[in-house]
């Protein structure tokens, strides 16, 4: 073979080279060292995104005085929570202010979770260490409980049907009697910038058993048209206990509320068998305004049974002075609730609500081992 | 269609395409009879497909996907052929025995496209390589690719035809390479956009080269003439035999997001995807890449085939190089297509300059070369094959025979249901299953804007789609009552928080508790949506019922009936000894 | 399998000649046949039997239709044509056809139902609440042996008991086989016994009558593990009931500058609740619209 002839397939080898070399320095080429603060916090989560929690703690500060077990708990979740069947999607920073030795980096994280997206939004510190910046992750304060001896006293309603073959006429159990006690239809923003009309209210079951409960709503056209027919979806409890109160919202993307002239309003109510367990307690709930001045409903909920709760659900409740419902917000959280121990949650709040509305925080939840128990 | 003799010389005797094809038998029947592509990604999709055949040949319109769909988003060939098996074999073995013939075709055609760059004994050696090439494996038993395979296999047996037409103007060759390029188009469009498109015009500059060769004094304007004819031609019949399919496409342009594949990742950086999509697809043919560029730029009448693999092997990169989203970029066709198969094709078109490796070492080393490449040739199949094991599509197999049942009983088929964690297994309830669903597999034929509007895929693979599948979930769910959508099959408990939290209660399990079925009560049953899909005019169906299956039948009556202008044979050696190139083509 | 007549056979020849026969008898025969009359009588109770007279003489047809019944069975003229009561079950209008030659005579008569032997009830509500006016319904369909809805009026007695407490009895007649009545649920909790009887016949059903609204909650407050623990009174209605387990309480806690709520379930008859200690804050409890006490951390109730 001639040098000539193997010229070709050098000069073809080559330029398959450098196209390889092009798409990997355009897909973002090889992990860079930390140089700078931000860098340190895009490095860190981009290990998380991958899962790759002991090569995120790479980038943890020696100062946060934690080990990667604890990290990786902080990160990944435990105990079943939202955090542990969720994934790093986006993770977007800006760097506060900074120095020779340190910086405040902003890292605003946004996750899949199995209940949807989850935003998060946090201030880290960054350190200098050596030649390289490291974050200083703020390590999990959730106590080590010791183990608990708890005295469990569990109600439970169980449904009976009767066996096939009653004779005619055998009543059955009713369904649960629940009322709609107030409903406010809305024009606002509904998130991501959506325009559309809500409808806000609230649900009582009135019976002495629990119900499964959904509402629907349809808007109606100036000519009695339908306009849209939407349920309240997550946005409210769907099993409620007797003489429980639960606040719903109903979002109609789209729709302007001068072209609605009636809403109707559907209720529907099942007899299920339910659990009067876990009582989760909100305590110290106050509004604050946060650094960017956002008002923000903030509180500890507290688990005041014997089992885990899984997936906390926070529904605020938003009222005027008339007591009419004005707003409804929810959020989920994504720690677990152990028992007796205070986990924090956050609301954003309507900034136009004025300075003290009055609201009510109900909590929904879902474990594990309860469900189709 | 005749080929060249083999080559008599003892020891670099060309073996029989009847042995090897026998060899395919013998390698994929045991695995075909085995049903291992039951279980890939889309065979059980085409079986739903040709399910729908089976039944209603002359009715595309299928209820069972998106709220309903039309048939005509996908070229039926491969799924009728599978029909019509089913009718004697059972659904499943029908596919299978369709999956065997198309690899006994695709044997062939590599046989004959190789036969037009090397001489028989390379070409049958690369036929052999065909057999046993791992990215065959993988897109036959992984991926479940009936159609693309069948379209391939087309193709190539239609080039030598094309070649010979454009050489020399035989008609017969013109009517038989026409023939087969429809029946491959109506197979599977996107093999013969692109992957004709990418094996043809290395065989086109072959024919200029060669124009002059045997005695043959073509001119460049009349290879082109006839190259531009025999496209021309195969065009207006394809756009004829797929016309629903084109009238569709119009109608209902893919406008979706793309949803992301790891075909179209850089490999370098996500090493699984490299494994995945090129290493085990390629196996030890990378051991041959050395020879392929040295002798595929040395020798002038081989560079065609090699700029033609090395175009497509960087395309079959995806996102490595810039190559594929720059040749891509209209349309956003980089994000709508898939580049296993372009890998595929590379694979097939390094097998001629492959198979001349082979026989310079089988004449350097003789039987310690022969069990050397031989090993090398079941290992790439093997590991073809046993990368579904090593790393499996599905989780743990479970039935779904309860799932079927329960919608086939008590009136429960007049709501709609989704599966979440089925896998491909959704395709197998749906395929038997009275019951419509929401969901579907073929994601181009989705026009529900729940679907649409997101980056994702099937709902039942959801969170793997991270915010774009759990969101695309979340926004059908929040519509179930319009869609009559009461039942959902849950096989993997991370999506249960989201049907508690939404209204959805937990009603009866199946398969010692591995799936759970949800229910929301006050759903109404389904009804026709309105989404602006409508079934298409029976015109249409009957076009649809009579074309690709006439096409196919033609092109094996025209390869069978018409006769070709036999040549006299004259073995010549490839390579030659000394001096200028020695050319032989198939006829 | 019939044999065919017509071929040329020696039995064959017989058989042709044998239905010729047959044929000229039945056409002498016929002016006799056609000189009949039918008797029925104009009501029979369900489940009884009837004879219907005719007159003439011959052979005849009897057809009779009527509500899930359809007879045909050849008859002789003149003599009575016995219908059991098995075929005379369901109550209504029976039409009797006697058809001989080419002529035909029909009659009607009614199957009235028997005397009242079972009841279907519905009683609604299944759960009511205490000391509610006209808020148990009853409805008795009152049916024969043959489950015939008896239309002659029946005396129908409802009676609604529960366990340790008076009982409320209304008689009633029933009016084209169906009597109702309206009660008021009694002042005791627990499940009420609602039964629908006719002479010799009684079905029960069951009422679960609960306690109403809470009445006059009171809670009480002790230090506990980590805060404050409120415990409510036994909570009760305004009639003494306790109010059922599972109800939700709700206590609050305000400090003045933040608010701590705990939805608590009714357990064993009382809610308890564990609050922040916040020393001056003030908690009050509520059970629905029912608004309870108020107590200050550190103050008196």
């Amino acid at each position: 073979m001639t040098i000539r002839r193997l010229g070709l397939a050098a000069l073809m080898a080559i330029a398959t080279l450098v196209l390889l070399a092009a798409g990997y320095a355009s897909s973002g080429g090889a992990a860079s060292h930390a140089n700078t603060p931000e860098a340190a916090v895009r490095s860190l989560y981009d290990h998380v995104r991958t899962r790759d929690f002991p090569g995120a703690f790479r980038y943890v500060a020696v100062a946060s005085n934690t080990d990667v077990e604890r990290f990786t708990r902080d990160v990944a979740g435990r105990d079943g929570s939202l955090r542990t069947l969720s994934t790093l999607q986006d993770v977007n920073t800006s760097v506060l202010h900074e120095n020779d030795t340190e910086a405040a980096v902003r890292a605003n994280t946004h996750w899949s979770s199995a209940v949807g997206s989850l935003y998060d939004s946090r201030e880290l510190r960054v350190v200098r260490e050596n030649e390289d910046w490291k974050v200083v992750w703020p390590s999990d304060k959730t106590p080590n409980v010791p183990p608990q001896v708890l005295a469990l006293n569990f109600l439970r309603w169980e449904i009976i049907h009767p066996a096939a073959g009653e004779d005619w006429g055998a009543q059955n159990a009713e369904a649960p009697r629940v009322r709609i006690l107030n409903m406010t239809p809305l024009q606002h923003d509904l998130g991501n910038g959506l325009q559309g009309v809500m409808i806000l209210g609230e649900i009582v079951n009135e019976d002495t058993v629990p119900g499964f409960v959904s509402v629907t709503a349809t808007l109606l056209g100036a000519n009695g048209e339908s306009l849209g027919q939407e349920t309240a979806f997550d946005k409210i409890s769907h099993t409620l206990l007797p003489r429980e109160v639960s606040p719903f919202r109903i979002d109609f993307p789209g729709a302007k509320l001068a072209d609605i002239r009636k809403v109707t309003m559907e209720p529907t109510a099942l007899l299920v068998p339910a659990s009067a367990d876990p009582v989760i307690g909100v305590l110290h709930q106050r509004i604050e305004t946060d650094a960017r001045g956002h008002k923000i409903l903030k509180g500890e909920l507290v688990n005041q049974s014997g089992e885990t709760v899984n997936i906390p659900h926070v529904i605020a409740t938003f009222y005027n002075e008339a007591g009419k419902v004005i707003w409804v917000s929810d959020g989920y959280v994504d720690h677990a609730l152990q028992p007796q121990i205070p986990e924090p949650f956050q609301l954003e709040v309507r900034d136009d609500m004025g300075a003290t509305p009055r609201f009510r925080v109900t909590v929904n939840q879902y474990t594990i081992e309860r469900q189709g128990a | 269609m005749t080929l060249s003799s083999p080559l008599q010389t003892p020891g670099r005797a060309a073996i029989p395409l009847n042995v090897i094809l026998l060899l395919a038998v013998a390698v994929h029947g045991p695995l075909l009879l085995m049903q291992l592509p039951a279980s890939s990604y889309d065979a059980n999709t085409h079986m739903f497909f040709a399910a729908h055949y089976a039944s209603h040949w002359f009715s595309p319109w299928n209820d069972k996907w998106f709220g309903g769909f039309s048939q005509t988003t996908y070229p039926p060939l491969a799924h009728q052929w599978v029909a019509l098996f089913s009718h004697i074999l059972g659904l499943t073995y029908a596919y299978m025995v369709v999956q065997l013939i198309v690899i006994l075709l695709l044997t062939a055609g590599i046989y004959r496209y190789s036969r037009l760059w090397v001489d028989e004994r390379a070409a049958s050696y690369a036929a052999i390589a065909g057999v046993l090439l791992g990215s065959l494996a993988m897109l036959v038993y992984q991926s479940g690719q009936l159609p693309n395979t069948m379209a391939t296999a087309m193709a190539l047996n239609a080039l030598p035809y094309f070649y010979e037409w454009s050489r020399r103007a035989s008609g017969a060759s013109l009517v038989k390479g026409v023939a087969i390029t429809v029946a491959g188009a109506a197979a599977h469009h996107v093999t013969l956009l692109f992957g004709l498109g990418l094996f043809a015009w290395p065989v086109f500059v072959l024919a200029l080269l060669d124009r002059r060769n045997d005695s043959d004094e073509a001119s460049v304007a009349g290879v082109i003439s006839r190259a531009t004819v025999f496209a021309a031609i195969a065009a207006v019949l394809i756009a004829v035999v797929l016309l629903p399919y084109f009238i569709e496409t119009f109608q209902h342009p893919i406008t979706q997001q793309p949803i992301p594949h790891g075909s179209r990742d850089n490999y370098l950086k996500n090493t699984f995807s490299g494994l995945n999509f090129w290493v085990i697809p390629y196996g030890t043919l990378i051991l041959a890449l050395p020879f392929i560029f040295v002798r595929g730029t040395a020798v002038g009448r081989l560079r065609p085939l090699f700029f033609g693999w090395w175009l497509t092997t960087l395309i079959g990169l995806g996102g490595t190089t810039p190559v594929a989203p720059l040749l891509l970029s209209f349309r956003n066709a980089f994000n709508i297509l898939t580049f296993e198969r372009f890998t595929f094709w590379a694979t097939i078109m390094a097998l001629p300059l492959a198979g001349l490796l082979a026989g310079e070492l089988i004449d350097r080393f003789h039987a310690r070369a022969v069990v050397g490449l031989w090993a090398a040739a079941v290992f790439s199949c093997a590991m073809g094959v046993a990368w579904m094991t090593i790393h499996p599509i599905n989780g743990a197999p479970f039935r779904v025979d309860q799932v079927i049942s329960f919608l086939n009983r008590d009136d429960h088929s007049r709501f709609r249901y989704i599966t979440l964690g089925f896998g491909n297994q959704f395709d197998r309830v749906s395929t038997f299953a009275n019951a419509g669903s929401v969901d579907g597999t073929y994601n181009s034929a989705r026009l529900l804007p729940e679907l649409t509007a997101y980056g994702s895929a099937q709902l039942y693979n959801a969170k793997y789609y991270g915010t774009a599948g759990m969101d695309s979930l979340r926004a059908v769910l929040k519509h179930a009552n319009q869609y009559g959508l009461k039942y959902i099959f849950v096989r993997d408990r991370f999506y249960e928080p989201l049907l508690a939290f939404a209204g959805w209660r937990q009603a009866e399990s199946y398969d010692n508790g591995s799936v759970t079925l949800w229910t929301k009560e006050d759903v109404p049953p389904a009804h026709k949506l309105e989404f602006g899909a409508a079934p298409p005019p029976a015109w249409q169906g009957v076009m649809w019922g009579i074309l690709p299956v006439g096409a196919s039948i033609f092109a094996i009556f025209s390869v069978l009936g018409i006769s070709d202008r036999r040549r006299a044979v004259e073995p010549i050696p490839f390579p030659a000894p000394a001096g200028e190139p020695a050319f032989r083509e198939a006829k | 399998m019939p044999q065919p007549v017509c071929r040329g056979t020696r039995a064959g020849r017989a058989r042709i000649a044998r239905a010729l026969a047959g044929c000229a008898a039945a056409l002498v025969l016929m002016p006799a046949a056609l000189a009949q009359e039918i008797t029925v009588p104009h009501r029979v109770a369900a489940g009884a039997g009837v004879s219907i007279q005719t007159s003439g003489s011959g052979a005849a047809t009897l057809y009779l239709v009527g509500p899930g019944t359809a007879i045909k069975r050849g008859i002789r003229l003149g003599t009575p044509a016995e219908v059991s009561g098995a075929d005379l079950r369901n109550a209504g209008r029976y039409k009797v056809m006697v058809r001989a030659g080419g002529e035909a005579h029909t009659a009607n008569f009614f199957v009235v139902p028997g005397a009242a032997q079972s009841i279907s009830f519905l009683a609604r509500p299944s759960r009511v609440p205490v000391a509610a006016r006209d808020a148990i319904s009853g409805v008795a369909f009152v049916f024969d042996n043959f489950q015939n809805l008896t239309t002659a009026p029946a005396s129908v007695t409802f009676n609604l008991a529960i366990a340790d407490g008076p009982s409320i009895t209304r008689k009633t007649e029933s009016h084209e086989g169906i009597a109702w009545t309206r009660l008021d649920s009694a002042r005791k909790a627990g499940a009420a016994q609602f039964v629908a009887s006719v002479p010799g016949v009684e079905v029960r059903r069951v009422v679960q009558q609960v306690a109403s609204d809470p009445c006059e909650l009171r809670f009480h407050i002790k230090p506990g593990k980590s805060g404050i623990e409120a415990e409510t009174d036994p909570i009760r209605d305004c009639s003494g009931n306790a109010v059922p387990d599972g109800t939700i309480v709700t206590f609050t806690e305000n400090d003045g500058r933040t608010r701590s709520t705990v939805d608590a379930r009714i357990k064993r008859g009382v809610a308890q609740a564990q609050l922040p200690a916040a020393p001056g804050a003030t908690i009050t409890v509520a059970s629905g619209v029912v608004a309870g006490n108020e107590v200050r951390v550190g103050g008196e109730p």
